[in-house]
């Protein structure tokens, strides 16, 4: 029975191991990713009940129930039977609703004092897949824990911040920038949204709106064209529903308080009677909709709220009850559509102001089909009143920058290095002619001076500097957004990596992935370089390359394990991005070798031990990156040239280090790095045979050594009919 | 002159009634247009084939298309508020037009166990009630209601409406359709045409309604105390004014004649009745000895200048002034209060057309209807004028039994003519020509059926400067076959005609309860309500549940319960047998349409309070055991469940 039990001890051990590969995290640790949570954890009135609110404000004894709007909660402490208001304690995504990079929100309760400073944040959860992968957890508490002793009136940025505009600035995570830019608003907004509310930020209110005295009536179709009436629509597959010819909903708005837009919609009776219930600081909408679904849902009925639509103006939200609701009676503007649904809203509150711009947001359940699971997904559209409507005009607003536009800012100077660098990669092998003309095979460093030198600041400045290392989690991600939905800020808000990408795919298809692959790839060129220095160093003996036989077999591995990580993404994103640790990019560059578990570790050092006896294994064998570039590869503009002796000799294919020369001489571009060996021997007049032959023939007849053609021949003494060159 | 006469209505046999009418009926009217003289009348009628009466109209307009929408779809809305009067049911209702989808009844006059109207005290308090607490009255007879007014077209504040029976006019809000006001005029009976005045005839800031006149058509002996039972010298009509916001009664002003319908002129100087035994006879015979009737009008400045000079009376034991505007009493025209403009034999409603120009009285037994210009009957009592009936700028036949008159803001009229059962289209302009000798005009411009015996006729807007000329509603007192058969008692039958055209078109009937008589039609924008009560409203509301309980002050024991859905706050409340037992109830829900009701078996008691509204009664717990008090107005899902016990113990 021992015996029995310490067998399954040891496999279960065995096991234990291997998930470990697979999921770095230590069992025991409790983590937020993707935690469950209670799932009245947006309703019950007792936020506390459930959440660790003493945890945000220490000292603490005991809470109130939600109140305010948007929402929190008091915290009191009880000292000799004297209850005192000690802070407020609040959930983030009452207040706002910023995703992170996963596009989920990370689901933060937060503590404050009522001095407006920041006691205490606590993640509940999050999807973000890098802290579940790359980057212990952790990191992100340990980033969110900054904020403590902070006020929230403070302007706090992730960053150095600028002391001469005020900011303060936040250490940022390393390889989670978008993370942290929206972990960085959900706590100052929310902050600032209760701050506000309960007074310790006075409210500022905006100026009201100032109507111009322009009043006209206006057709619907000059209603929507001048937009005054906005449209937002919303598809049934951007649901996660079968795509379906009628939208979810198709809704127009407008703003009714201009007079122009108000009368043109309701006619002046109308118009009258909806400005006659209106207080000072009421502001109404209209929403007609088409569409196979409800705006108005059915919430409302009972007294709740319409829970399908609500105004978002800066940080406030506004949402709407039975009593904010007032029937549209009719579209008077002519030309205006039918509709099936229809409603007018009332926007009550000092906060709002027409003047500024102000957005609709319509509210859904978005179907994981994947999974099953629902998630809450919002749509919005911007509606501003126009410049002409406005005593003044529209005010000027500073809006402030979108998350990747902030990151390209904030990096202008390394992306204006960067993009130098990839230019003058793109330059310096365009001239590679040029460059291995005046080398040789014994000197190869016309060539080799370059490559080194991009392949040290590949290293360094583009791996370890900028962690601009391209992966196959990118191609996938590609992948899926053509298929579903392209959103240029996904890849905006990495501007290496998305600028490396442009010149990876014009290289690719111009010249073959060899460029990136041989001269720009951070671990690539790492691992080139190891060989390298390997050979020089005197470990040349025990280099050696794979026989041809083996290697042409397992060449084959990295389609292998491309086509694995693409099927498995079809199903899960999140299962692929962990397979995808095939690649050893992450633990080498962007989070370090040695801020991962063991596993990770031991594999890049495998990887890279073995490139000090054979070049490039990983690249070779493995790399999926490399296999999906491989495939347009074939499609390349501009090959390396051959000669038709090139088919029987052996000169090149045997210096050939990325195997990428067969018995015929020919070069595979799926599989050459483009170390340009070939091509510095290709107008060698001592190391390319034929050229070799010819010299000496020459130089016995005694005929002049005219210069090399770009053919790859002495340029012939007497007009003949030159043999094409073959690519 | 035999009943049968008098009333042709009653001979007629349903089928083939065209053709009888166009034979029997007419010469039955001739005869009693004979016996009765209508010599005026007959005078100027010319052989109008138009006017002739009897040609049916084309059977192809009746079913003629129309693209007024009638039919909702589900969740849209009507484009009209239908304000009616409920007759001798004693109440109000909003239809929604053109769709005809009843709304909502408003108990006025009458006792209505959903609402608790005449049950509870706040209810009981508007309609008055005798020394002992029971209700004055519990009967009422609604006829005419009106909005008010600013500047010429409705405001939607409110309406106000007669009680026939008892003398009274009722107020309803139009920011709640609830009555809100009832007052009892003095020294009348018969009180049937009423209207709001349109502006102040002397400050032209006022330009909306602060007055209301009521006519008074049974003359009585002044005052009715019975010591001139059978003096016809002492018997006579007061025409009332009401003012809007006070309710209270302004004035009086003794009158001539009896009066029928009112109406007010745009430019706030006058308001009018047509009138009938202008003999003052107490017997029909003795309303039917001279030859005309009239239309009288009243100079209200000089009537509101009269008593302030002092030139006023009492009757009686009311203290609200009166003035003489008798015809003996205002011979010259410079300083008379009223003027008496003669009109055909017993006319019947009198109609001020939009553009503030004309008041048109309707003929009934005279099949013409008279046009009178209000600027000349100005001129008449400035002096300018020196024939009153001069002011008669048309006076044309339309039909048999013409009684009233609407508009379409276009020029034309729309008169009803009961005994044709049918509507008659005419332009006023076109008939004033006629009038002024040009024999070849065509006043008539279309006829058509409707089922049957129609009286009141509005259009939308059709009483206001904005009358806008879609469709009108007409209230035919006879329904007939067009119903499902109910028994004995019919339905009215309100008809509803696309009058946008030249044709008029019958668009749809719709069965009401009897008896509507009188209706406006009151464009959407111009209603503004509240969605929910305020609790502001009753200054006994609870404010909060925890101030619920039963406090005693001897034998009166105040019971304060709030509901909110599904309970009410008390679980329980205990008195004694005897104890004289207030129950005042609010509720406290705040959501939009979630009404509670409060049902008190054996006591007789149900009622229903609105979101933020609060309701008492008072009875007393004179049946001693237990008491379920429940909900009746189903208000969540545990709706069956909300109730009490109330627990009166025995003495």
């Amino acid at each position: 029975m021992k015996s029995l039990s310490t067998l399954r001890s040891l496999i279960a051990g065995t096991f234990l191991a291997v998930a470990g590969l697979l999921s770095p995290l230590p069992a025991a640790a409790q983590s937020a990713y993707e935690a469950p949570l209670p799932a009245d954890i947006n309703t019950n009135p007792d936020l506390c009940a459930s959440l660790p609110c003493q945890e945000v404000l220490p000292g603490a004894d005991s809470f109130s129930e939600r109140m305010g709007k948007p929402s929190y909660v008091e915290a009191y402490r009880t000292d000799n039977g004297d209850k005192q208001l000690v802070g407020y304690v609040f959930l983030s995504t009452d207040i706002v609703d910023i995703p992170a990079y996963s596009g989920k929100p990370v689901i933060t309760l937060i503590g404050m004092d009522t001095q407006g400073i920041i006691t205490g944040t606590k993640i509940l959860r999050h999807s973000e897949p890098i802290l579940l992968l790359g980057i212990p957890e952790s990191v992100l508490t340990k980033f969110v824990n900054q904020y403590l002793g902070k006020y929230v009136g403070d302007k706090i940025e992730i960053g150095k911040g600028r002391d001469e505009e005020g900011y303060i600035g936040l250490d940022a995570i390393t390889g989670a920038t978008v993370t942290v830019i929206a972990q960085n608003q959900v706590v100052m907004r929310s902050g600032v949204a209760i701050a506000r509310q309960v007074g310790i930020l006075k409210i500022e209110p905006k100026p009201a709106i100032r109507f111009s005295a322009l009043d006209e009536k206006l057709g619907w179709d000059q209603l929507v064209k001048e937009g005054s009436v906005q449209r937002l629509t919303v598809k049934p597959e951007q649901l996660g529903m079968p795509r379906d010819d009628q939208p979810y909903v198709d809704m127009y708005f407008g703003y009714l308080n201009t007079p122009s837009v108000g009368k043109s919609v309701l006619g002046d009776g109308g118009y009258r009677n909806l400005m006659s219930r209106l207080g000072p600081d009421d502001h109404a909408i209209f929403i007609v909709s088409n569409g196979s679904d409800t705006f108005k849902g059915s919430g409302f009925v009972r007294g709740g709220i319409f829970d399908r639509v609500q105004v978002a103006q800066d940080m406030d939200a506004y949402t709407f009850r039975d009593l904010d609701y007032l029937n549209l009676w009719g579209l008077e503007a002519a030309g205006a559509p039918s509709y099936k649904e229809s409603a007018i809203f009332i926007i009550r509150g000092q906060g709002f102001s027409a003047a500024y711009p102000w957005k609709l947001v319509f509210l859904a359940n978005k179907l994981d089909r994947e999974t099953g699971h629902r998630d809450f997904v919002s749509f919005d559209r911007e509606y501003w009143v126009l410049d002409k409507y406005q005593e003044a005009g529209r005010p000027t607003v500073v809006k402030p920058d979108a998350p990747w536009v902030r990151v390209w800012k904030m990096r202008a100077v390394e992306i204006g290095l960067f993009t130098a660098l990839l230019v003058a990669v793109a330059v310096v092998y365009a001239s590679r002619d040029a460059l291995t003309r005046r080398s040789t095979r014994k000197n190869k460093w016309p060539v080799n001076a370059f490559k080194y030198t991009f392949w040290v600041i590949s290293i360094g400045f583009v791996g370890f500097g900028l962690l601009a290392q391209p992966s196959i989690t990118q191609v996938l991600t590609w992948f899926h957004s053509l298929l579903f939905k392209w959103q240029w800020e996904l890849f905006l808000t990495d501007p290496f990596i998305f600028l490396f990408w442009i010149f990876i795919i014009l290289t690719t298809f111009v010249w073959g992935r060899g460029l990136f692959c041989g001269w720009m790839c951070p671990f690539g060129s790492l691992s080139e370089l190891i060989y390298k220095v390997a050979g020089a160093i005197g470990l040349k003996r025990f280099q050696f390359a794979l026989p041809m036989k083996w290697h042409n077999r397992l060449k084959w591995i990295k389609y292998g394990v491309f086509f694995v990580l693409l099927a498995v993404s079809v199903f899960s994103m999140g299962l692929a991005e962990k397979l995808a640790e095939v690649e050893p990019f992450k633990t080498t560059f962007l989070v370090g070798m040695f801020n991962r578990a063991w596993p990770y570790t031991l594999f890049v050092a495998v990887l890279l031990g073995l490139s000090i006896f054979i070049e490039r294994p990983f690249c070779k064998y493995l790399c999926p990156l490399g296999a999906s570039l491989a495939m347009p590869s074939t499609f390349r503009w501009f090959g390396l040239k051959r000669k038709q002796e090139c088919s029987s000799c052996k000169a090149c294919a045997v210096g050939c280090g990325s195997l990428a020369i067969d018995e015929h001489g020919r070069i595979d571009h799926r599989e050459c790095m483009h170390c340009l060996d070939c091509m510095i021997l290709y107008t060698d007049e001592h190391a390319c045979p034929p050229l070799s032959q010819e010299r000496k023939r020459r130089t016995k007849a005694g005929l002049p050594l005219t210069p090399i053609g770009k053919d790859g021949y002495y340029i012939p003494i007497k007009p003949v009919p030159a043999a094409a060159p073959r690519a | 002159m035999n009943e049968a006469r008098m009333n042709p209505v009653e001979e007629m046999p349903d089928p083939s009634r065209r053709k009888f009418l166009n034979t029997a009926a007419l010469a039955g009217l001739a005869g009693a247009g004979l016996s009765v003289g209508l010599s005026a009348c007959n005078k100027e009628s010319a052989p109008a084939p138009a006017a002739s009466g009897g040609a049916p109209a084309a059977p192809a307009a009746a079913h003629a298309a129309s693209d007024i929408k009638l039919h909702m779809a589900p969740g849209e809305l009507d484009t009209y508020y239908g304000v009616w009067s409920g007759g001798h049911s004693g109440e109000c209702r909003i239809l929604g037009l053109p769709s005809g989808r009843e709304i909502k009844r408003i108990p006025t006059f009458n006792i209505d166990p959903m609402s608790g109207w005449g049950i509870t005290n706040e209810s009981k308090k508007v309609i008055g009630t005798r020394p002992d607490g029971q209700l004055k009255y519990k009967t009422g007879d609604t006829h005419h209601i009106h909005g008010s007014y600013t500047d010429g077209t409705y405001d939607g504040k409110y309406f106000w409406v007669n009680d026939k029976i008892h003398g009274r006019v009722a107020r309803i809000r139009g920011d709640r359709f609830e009555c809100d006001a009832i007052t009892e005029i003095p020294n009348i009976q018969g009180f049937h045409g009423i209207f709001s005045d349109k502006r102040d005839p002397v400050d032209p800031a006022i330009n909306y309604t602060t007055r209301v006149f009521c006519g008074n058509e049974f003359h009585i002996p002044q005052p009715n105390d019975g010591r001139d039972l059978d003096d016809p010298t002492k018997y006579y009509c007061l025409f009332t004014c009401v003012d809007a916001e006070t309710m209270e009664v302004r004035w009086q002003c003794k009158v001539d004649g009896n009066m029928d319908l009112v109406a007010s002129s745009y430019d706030g100087r006058f308001a009018c009745s047509n009138q009938y035994n202008t003999e003052g006879g107490a017997r029909y015979e003795d309303m039917m000895s001279a030859e005309m009737d009239a239309c009288v009008f009243f100079d209200i400045a000089r009537i509101e200048q009269a008593i302030k000079d002092g030139k006023s009376f009492t009757v009686g034991d009311s203290n609200v002034p009166v003035v003489d505007g008798t015809k003996a009493a205002n011979a010259d025209p410079k300083t008379a209060l009223t003027a008496y403009v003669p009109v055909p034999k017993n006319p019947h409603g009198v109609n001020a057309s939009p553009d503030g120009k004309y008041m048109i009285c309707s003929g009934k037994l005279s099949p013409t209807c008279t046009v009178i210009e209000v600027s000349k009957v100005a001129d008449f009592l400035d002096g300018n004028l020196d024939d009153v009936r001069k002011s008669v700028v048309a006076e044309v036949e339309v039909g048999l039994g013409p009684l009233h008159t609407t508009y379409d803001g276009r020029g034309n009229a729309f008169t009803t003519l009961f005994l044709d059962s049918q509507i008659v289209k005419w332009n006023i302009d076109a008939a004033i020509k006629f009038h002024d000798g040009d024999k070849s005009v065509q006043y008539v411009v279309d006829r058509i059926d409707v089922h049957y015996q129609p009286g009141h006729i509005s259009s939308d807007m059709g009483e206001t400067k904005e009358a806008s000329g879609q469709f009108l509603a007409v209230g035919c007192k006879f329904s007939k076959d067009r119903f499902l058969p109910v028994g004995p008692m019919h339905p009215e039958n309100e008809q509803l005609i696309d009058i946008r055209g030249e044709k008029m078109v019958l668009l749809a009937d719709h069965p009401v309860h009897p008896e509507p008589h009188d209706f406006v039609i009151v464009r959407r924008d111009i209603i503004k309500t509240f969605q929910v009560a305020e609790l502001d409203w009753h200054p006994l509301a609870l404010r909060d549940a925890k101030e619920s309980g039963v406090f005693r002050e001897g034998n009166k024991v105040t019971v304060k319960i709030a509901s909110q859905a599904p309970a009410y706050s008390l679980r329980e409340f205990t008195i004694k047998q005897g104890d004289e037992v207030t129950i005042i109830l609010t509720n406290l829900d705040k959501v939009e349409d979630l009404t509670h009701g409060w049902a008190m078996p054996k006591y007789d008691i149900n009622f229903t309070v609105n979101p933020q509204e609060t309701k008492s009664v008072t009875f007393t717990a004179d049946k001693p055991g237990v008491f379920w008090c429940y909900c009746t107005h189903f208000c969540h899902a545990l709706h069956l469940e909300m109730r009490t016990r109330m627990i009166v113990e025995p003495a």
